[in-house]
């Protein structure tokens, strides 16, 4: 299942020809290496725009990140947690 | 030729392309998991169990304990269906977006292509590949010779089936079906059509046509003329624009709720948010519907046309919580529903029988300008608040002091509820960082009911 998380992460993000993409992030003591970006939307909230990614990490665990450009800061918005 | 793309469990199968490793499995999209709701999406591996969208999470759990349930995310899908968009705009201009999951894609003026039934097929074949390739996604295609017929082949075969259909076909196929095969002939419309012995599409081609008119009206005749597989219809392409017909939100409610101070907020809430809605759009309403759905099932739905379009809440709501105050029973309600209609351009010349209130506007224009620049929840009615905090939406506990939100006990039902303080003007407080379920609203078919 999913767990809802909203954590503060800290994530090492590449941006290459105007376009970002991050890279690996510390969570819960360890790092998570971004394998995969499977899917990326976007939300306003107000003027500011929130880039939302879906990773895969190193295995099979999946993860949902926030970018505020305000913070800037990223948010770990969700993670799997494994069969519910 | 006309094509309807129809994206397969299309909320769903962007959750499994999203997490990879919930393809092949079974996944039921929904709002907050662990609260109350309804079935938004099930995936196809869910719906053998018996899962269908609409239905109660509760049932869903019990056909089928062993799926993901996966909390939905409206803008996540948005934003697939505006980049699908654009792949069916490379294909031709002539795209119309039916709802976020289905377009209208008219290859009839594609020079050399389309034209003719194997090309449309070529063409629908390549373009499901591509979907599939670019995006994770299936779609199911429907082809005919008008928006009907593709609308009803694109439902023929699913998943990712491709279905041509002639006139001629369409009634070889649909014909002994069940008259609510239609397109557009609801569960209401089907009952009045049995009860005058009308039980099959085929049976409905060859009613009367005068007992048809007498009965339905003009949809009588288009009923009838749909049956044959006639439309007129025209696809209306992207960028020329078409106006909705009415907004709505509704939201299934935490628990079943008899408490009227939580029901008014919450209708507060729904009123303001359609009333957002309008104004961001550029539209006022002149008739406003109420619909309420309690413990039983039961829905009534009300509405009253007003003498002015209105586009601030305080003035929906005042009628939505009269047309409330005047059905409402007393029995404890599931859901609550406000939605407009009658829409008409907010720029239109208005002739008003009661002078606007420039301090309102004023202030309506200020609140806006705020929510434009801080979110929509920076700024919300107090009296909504009990709704908001039921439901995880407010994260600041400025407005009430001693910490949690106080609940009460009700008629044996347990329920947020609202201090006096709460329920006048607006309050303030950052944005809230979960999806709103109420947004949730993909547009069905055309209702043609009379």
């Amino acid at each position: 299942m999913f767990e809802s998380l909203n954590d503060p992460v800290d994530v090492l993000t590449a941006f290459v020809d105007g376009s970002m993409r991050p890279i690996r992030f510390r969570w819960q003591g360890r790092i998570v290496r971004v394998r995969r970006i499977t899917g990326q939307w976007a939300r306003r909230e107000g003027q500011a725009q929130l880039r939302y990614f879906a990773v895969q990490g190193s295995k099979d665990d999946s993860y949902e990140l926030c970018f505020d450009a305000r913070g800037p800061s990223w948010v770990l918005c969700r993670a799997w947690t494994g069969p519910g | 030729m006309i094509l309807l793309v129809d994206m397969d469990a299309f909320f769903a199968s962007v959750e499994q392309a999203h997490h990879p490793h919930l393809r092949g499995k079974a996944i039921i999209v929904c709002g907050d998991p662990s609260r109350r709701g309804v079935v938004t999406a099930a995936s196809y591996e869910a719906r053998p169990f018996g899962v269908r969208a609409g239905m109660p999470l509760a049932e869903a759990k019990r056909l089928c304990p062993h799926a993901e349930y996966v909390e939905g995310n409206p803008r996540k899908y948005v934003e697939k269906s505006l980049e699908l968009l654009e792949m069916f705009l490379e294909l031709t201009p002539d795209v119309e977006p039916f709802s976020v999951d289905e377009a209208f894609l008219d290859l009839r003026k594609l020079p050399g292509r389309g034209q003719t039934r194997d090309s449309a097929v070529e063409i629908a074949s390549e373009l499901q590949q591509r979907i599939w390739d670019v995006h994770g996604l299936g779609a199911s295609i429907g082809i005919g010779p008008n928006k009907l017929i593709a609308k009803m082949a694109s439902g023929v075969k699913k998943p990712r089936g491709i279905t041509p259909l002639s006139e001629e076909e369409f009634r070889g196929v649909f014909w002994p079906q069940d008259v609510q095969a239609l397109w557009g002939v609801g569960p209401k419309l089907a009952e009045h059509l049995k009860a005058l012995g009308i039980a099959t599409v085929g049976s409905l081609a060859n009613a009367p046509g005068d007992m048809l008119k007498r009965r339905f009206g003009v949809v009588g005749e288009h009923l009838r003329e749909a049956a044959w597989g006639h439309d007129q219809t025209p696809v209306i392409p992207y960028h020329e624009g078409i106006d909705p017909k009415s907004m709505g939100h509704e939201v299934t409610l935490p628990e079943d709720c008899r408490d009227p101070e939580f029901l008014e907020g919450t209708l507060l809430r729904l009123s303001d948010q359609v009333a957002r809605r309008l104004r961001g759009d550029g539209f006022r309403g002149r008739t406003v519907t109420v619909k309420l759905r309690d413990f039983r099932f039961r829905t009534v739905t009300r509405q009253r046309a007003l003498a002015t379009a209105v586009d601030d809440y305080a003035g929906l709501f005042e009628v939505a919580r009269a047309l409330w105050r005047e059905n409402w029973k007393g029995e404890p309600l599931r859901l609550l529903g406000v939605s407009v209609s009658a829409l008409e351009h907010a720029d239109e010349e208005q002739l008003e029988l009661f002078p606007t209130n420039e301090r309102s506007k004023a202030l309506q224009d200020a609140l806006d300008q705020v929510r434009d620049k801080l979110g929509e929840a920076s700024v919300v009615p107090a009296g909504s608040l009990a709704y908001r905090r039921a439901m995880g939406h407010v994260p600041f506990g400025a407005v009430r002091s001693g910490g949690a939100p106080e609940r009460t006990e009700r008629k044996g039902r347990e329920v947020p509820r609202a201090s006096k303080r709460e329920r006048g003007g607006y309050a303030e407080g950052p944005d809230p960082s979960a999806p709103d379920p109420t947004q949730f609203k993909p547009r069905g078919p055309r209702e043609r009911e009379p």
